[in-house]
């Protein structure tokens, strides 16, 4: 079998997008897997033809098996190899793009392999504009994971391969405590940003989101440096990009780093003081007025 | 111990626009030392003054990345010297072809412990180029790095924390590593005039990219076309808020007219 498509996997089998894209490309699709056995079972389980699973130390993180991860790639060299965004993920697919000294995308829109090239939309510099890349020669991408795929009827063999992990090893993990959140599947959000002056006011934008059936989430200086939330719910160029029914920035100026993570929201509202905001130029409903007034209004206009 | 701190000096797209053909102007834009890499330089001057290391500052890319500028810059936060290689070919460059430049930099340095870059660079944003660069050398690397400490990369000498989805994990590091910052892994501190005049008279050494053998990539790309994305027309609608309730009760009467509640 040679493979076509490989999709590396860390710790997380968080891989349904992943598996989606590569099975569009045609021809036989294998993973290698360098997280817990479990993990392996549950991508075996995805639809992909063939596992390979890294067998490490226990106190190995992911990164500790990057070299067998790019030595199993490139014993069975793909057209295309794939992975998602979380930061172990980065790690294994870039030690597999420098051994197969592949071309590496990061905003693929759509993917499709013609004769010996491959064609890649991407999205470059925070998404203004869409290059169509022709490549000769393998291609690695940096794709959304997805969820967890459905389990497929049958299960895909599972290799088991020995590794001599590199230098790292887990002395101690700590949970931080924040809720963890799927923003892709919530059909309204609120991001909140700067203009939120104080971490205690969250529990005013926590009570619109529980009359809008929203979930929140933030620009990303509310979840880095100001560590109001966990990094899985800022919204960005380098975040999550939601596609929801709606979308309510509060306290946020509208920045590009920020907005391309929502273009593709149905309806965008927009509450700001300053009326000379970015944000008013990409909303369909904008309030030019203080948060503190307007966020307790739209509540009580809810119920 | 060296450490190197792997940094970009490159322009913002927050001050560039896509022209209707998707090309994208960057004439109104001023290039400058990348958004997140003050934060690695931060932290890896932190790690060398507790490990009393050699702290070098190493960069590749187009005509500008050696402006003198643009070395003061950098050598204003701390960085003992920079090494730079400066052709202009390398402006269209791929993540896989930085990545290998940057490998042959690091070599020609010799004897590199740690390289530390930051979480992405302000333009591209693909967060790969360190990876990469860390299969190039073989290493390991880890990213989103929050906070780093230790003497050395011997066995047990240094630890690693990092974040990871839903918390913070602690790693011990041995033999030499690339670390990727998270974004707020340390508050810069802005160079003072002392600084900015000692950044003067520090070594800026440039290589010539062909001196340094860069292996060949196996991949080739050529952009075939380029479009500005669709994007969904937006109404625009602005609400007289000089009344909050009023505001809201119209906010809300649309947003169940338009289907979005």
């Amino acid at each position: 079998m040679s493979v076509n498509a490989w999709i590396v996997v860390a710790d997380q089998p968080t891989v349904g997008n992943l598996v989606t894209v590569a099975r569009s490309l045609g021809g036989p699709v294998a993973a290698v897997v360098a997280g817990p056995r479990s993990v392996a079972e549950t991508v075996a389980n995805s639809g992909v033809d063939k596992v390979v699973w890294c067998h490490a130390p226990d106190d190995a993180p992911p990164e500790a098996s990057a070299q067998a991860v790019a030595d199993t790639v490139a014993a069975d060299p793909p057209r295309v190899v794939l992975a998602g965004r979380n930061p172990g993920e980065r790690v294994l697919l870039g030690a597999a793009a420098a051994r197969l000294k592949a071309a590496v995308l990061t905003g693929a829109r759509s993917v499709s392999l013609d004769g010996d090239t491959t064609t890649v939309v991407n999205a470059v510099f925070g998404d203004i504009s869409d290059e169509t890349v022709a490549v000769s020669g393998p291609v690695a991408l940096l794709l959304d994971g997805g969820s967890v795929p459905p389990p497929a009827g049958s299960s895909a063999p599972i290799e088991e391969i020995t590794v001599a992990p590199l230098g790292l090893k887990v002395i101690e993990t700590r949970t931080h405590g924040f809720e963890k959140v799927d923003l892709n599947s919530a059909h309204r959000v609120i991001g909140v940003g700067r203009g939120v002056k104080a971490q205690e006011d969250l529990a005013m934008v926590e009570e619109l989101a529980q009359a809008l059936e929203a979930e929140i989430a933030c620009s990303r200086p509310v979840a880095e440096g100001l560590n109001w939330m966990g990094k899985d719910r800022y919204i960005g160029s380098s975040g999550a990009h939601i596609a929801p029914q709606l979308y309510l920035a509060v306290g946020i100026s509208g920045q590009l780093q920020h907005m391309v993570g929502v273009t593709g929201a149905e309806t965008i509202v927009g509450i700001n003081t300053d009326a000379n905001a970015a944000l008013f130029s990409q909303t369909d409903y904008g309030l030019v007025g203080d948060l503190y007034q307007l966020v307790p209004a739209i509540t009580a206009a809810l119920k | 111990m060296r450490i190197v701190v792997a940094y970009k000096w490159t322009c913002d797209p927050e001050e560039a626009t896509a022209r209707a053909d998707g090309t994208v102007d960057w004439s109104r834009a001023k290039p400058g030392l990348s958004t997140y890499d003050p934060v690695a330089m931060e932290l890896a001057r932190h790690l060398a003054e507790q490990a009393g290391a050699e702290l070098i500052g190493v960069t590749v890319g187009g005509k500008g990345v050696g402006a003198p500028i643009a070395s003061k810059a950098v050598l204003g936060r701390g960085l003992d010297r920079v090494v730079i290689v400066e052709d202009e070919s390398l402006r269209e460059a791929g993540r896989s072809e930085l990545a290998a430049v940057l490998a042959e930099a690091i070599r020609h340095i010799g004897d590199v412990d740690l390289v530390i870059t930051g979480d992405s660079s302000v333009d591209v944003a693909a967060k790969m180029v360190p990876t990469v660069l860390a299969g190039e050398l073989g290493w390991p690397a880890v990213a989103e790095v929050t906070g780093v400490t230790g003497t050395g990369v011997q066995a047990g000498a240094l630890r690693v924390e990092r974040a990871i989805p839903g918390g913070v994990q602690v790693l011990e590091i041995s033999g030499p590593a690339v670390l990727a910052a998270s974004a707020d892994a340390a508050v810069p501190r802005v160079p003072g005039m002392k600084e900015l005049l000692a950044a003067a008279k520090k070594p800026v050494e440039l290589l010539e990219l062909a001196a340094l053998k860069v292996p060949q990539q196996n991949a080739v790309m050529t952009v075939v076309d380029r479009a500005r994305p669709e994007r969904k027309a937006r109404k625009g609608q602005l609400i007289d808020t000089a009344d909050p309730a009023a505001a809201a009760a119209e906010l809300v009467a649309a947003l169940r007219a338009a289907g979005a509640l």
